[in-house]
């Protein structure tokens, strides 16, 4: 039980990856116009990063480690490959939204970081674990600038019309950036002053 | 910061100080502001007081969440903020719609100037950044500009295109005098007068707060660069420097001593980038890009004064040891 909550605040606080590790930058700043959009890829990519880390948790002694990177990519392609078909035939409005950063799901980091430091060197179950609250951690964290720039850049929420104001710098690139920025600071801030209570409380004790 | 000035060694005392400055600059600015009330009326009354209210406010409000005493701010106010919510207004159409000045305010204050440390380590002109983050987000608002007429405080007002979007479109060019005067001319409040902005511009540069002849050079190479664009008709020099805010960004924004170049040499470079720039992206645009501009310049100063550093008295260059 211990182990798990370590997991678990691992992949959504410590090393949260798109506001701590600052992973996956790139589907970060262009697909958090909506927030729809975030909880798609978010999903999409934990589906990947779950199974991935299973295959190759499983596969981390048959690999040779000189040929790693281009066996974790075939593993994560075969996986992203299914999403991509599934998605298309089941829900083509989010398959067209996500456009061509589905396919590049391959080359997230999140997946080939995790799969290269957590599920080469753990096992399964851990490895599922890791690759599930990574996973969520990437979706939540997404889904929340989703919503910030989509409620500040269209005056929508989930597709939702909310009021007829809107500033545009929110929904155009340069808002993503701004955006972002904004939430890695707020979120380091937090949890620096979260660990500064912990390390107060922890003296008082002593 | 307040007692530094920019410029390179060597250093004489003087009894500038970054108020005096800011002061000097608020009374060169006050015949454009006059003018534009004139011309463009409550309206552009109205966005001047949001604009430099907001971000005098933006300033005090950040001071007291950092918990700084009220007192020791208003000792250290040195209308710096109110000079950037002044030029903001000034480049900005006149309407109702305040929440546009209050937004580009506040942004310019909060997120240009003070997350960067305040007065003096801004990275770029705060002015500009605020009214591009205002020009992107309200482009349908922002576009809009209203011609001035004194008769049509009575009449319905004309909105129209500005004379240097008439100029890139269609050709057609008001006269040079009306230019001059800003007399039925659309435009930003402050940008329309260029008779008061050069008084404006004069008067700093006899008070040795700027040093007039970069922003001539700007303004020249800004001229030169739309005649050879338009296939070297002559035709194009006076309206194409006389119409938008090229004059105004020239002398009042482009000249902040904290996004300038130290050398003299740098400070040509900038200004003769600031110009080309302004007349190269208008051309292709179609829309009002001296802000865009600055903006661009202020980003290369850090390299522009690597690639100009002047060589210390005596210096000599160290020999790259053979290996």
């Amino acid at each position: 039980m211990n182990k798990f909550s370590k997991i678990a605040s691992n992949g959504l606080i410590k090393e949260n990856p798109t506001f701590k590790l600052i992973l996956g930058t790139c589907p970060t700043l262009a697909l958090t116009t909506a927030a729809f959009n975030g909880i798609g890829m978010g999903l999409a990519v934990t589906f990947v990063l779950i199974c991935s880390n299973v295959l190759i948790s499983l596969l981390k002694k048959v690999i040779p480690s000189n040929v790693r990177i281009p066996a974790y990519i075939l593993i994560i392609a075969t996986f992203v490959t299914i999403v991509k078909l599934v998605l298309d035939k089941f829900i083509p409005s989010l398959y067209d939204a996500l456009g061509v950063y589905l396919p590049l799901i391959v080359v997230n980091c999140i997946i080939l970081g995790r799969a290269e430091s957590f599920a080469s060197k753990n096992p399964v179950t851990d490895s599922a674990l890791d690759g599930l609250f990574m996973g969520l951690g990437f979706t939540v964290s997404i889904t929340l600038m989703g919503a910030v720039r989509e409620i500040l850049g269209a005056g929508a929420i989930f597709g939702f019309k909310l009021w007829d104001f809107s500033i545009d710098f929110f929904a155009s690139s340069a808002g993503a950036f701004f955006t972002y920025a904004i939430f890695i600071a707020l979120f380091n801030f937090i949890l620096y002053k979260i660990e500064q209570k912990k390390k107060l409380s922890l003296l008082e004790v002593k | 910061m307040a007692e530094f000035k920019f410029s390179q060694s060597p250093h004489i005392k003087s009894g500038n100080s970054t108020r005096k400055v800011m002061i000097n600059v608020l009374i060169a600015l006050l015949p454009a502001t006059i003018m534009g009330i004139v011309y463009f009326g409550i309206p552009a009354l109205l966005t001047i007081l949001t604009a430099v209210i907001s971000s005098v406010g933006a300033e005090f409000v950040y001071e007291l969440i950092l918990g700084k005493k009220f007192k020791s701010i208003l000792k250290r106010f040195d209308f710096s903020s109110a000079v950037t919510g002044l030029i903001i207004a000034l480049i900005s159409p006149a309407n109702y719609h305040l929440y546009i000045p209050f937004i580009a305010s506040v942004f310019a204050i909060i997120v240009v100037k003070m997350l960067f440390g305040g007065t003096g380590k801004n990275l770029v002109n705060p002015a500009a950044a605020g009214r591009i983050v205002a020009f992107i987000s309200f482009t349908t608002i922002m576009n809009n500009f209203v011609a001035p007429n004194i008769a049509c405080i009575f009449d319905n007002v004309i909105t129209g295109a500005t004379s240097l979007q008439s100029l890139l479109f269609d050709g057609t060019r008001l006269s040079t005098l009306d230019l001059l005067l800003g007399t039925g001319v659309a435009g930003c409040i402050g940008e329309t007068c260029k008779i008061a902005i050069l008084v404006g511009g004069i008067y700093l540069a006899i008070r040795k707060i700027i040093n007039i002849i970069y922003p001539l050079i700007a303004i020249a190479i800004a001229g030169l660069v739309a005649v050879m664009l338009n296939g070297f008709d002559f035709g194009v020099f006076l309206p194409a420097i006389l119409s938008g805010g090229l004059i105004f960004g020239a002398i009042f924004m482009a000249t902040d001593y904290v996004t300038n170049p130290v050398s003299a040499l740098g400070k040509v470079v900038f200004f003769i980038g600031y110009g080309a720039l302004t007349s190269i992206l208008r051309h292709f645009t179609g829309y009002e890009t001296a802000s865009f501009a600055i903006l661009l310049m202020n980003l290369l100063v850090p390299l522009i004064d690597k690639c100009t550093l002047s060589k210390p008295f005596g210096y000599k260059k160290a020999k790259k040891e053979a290996k």
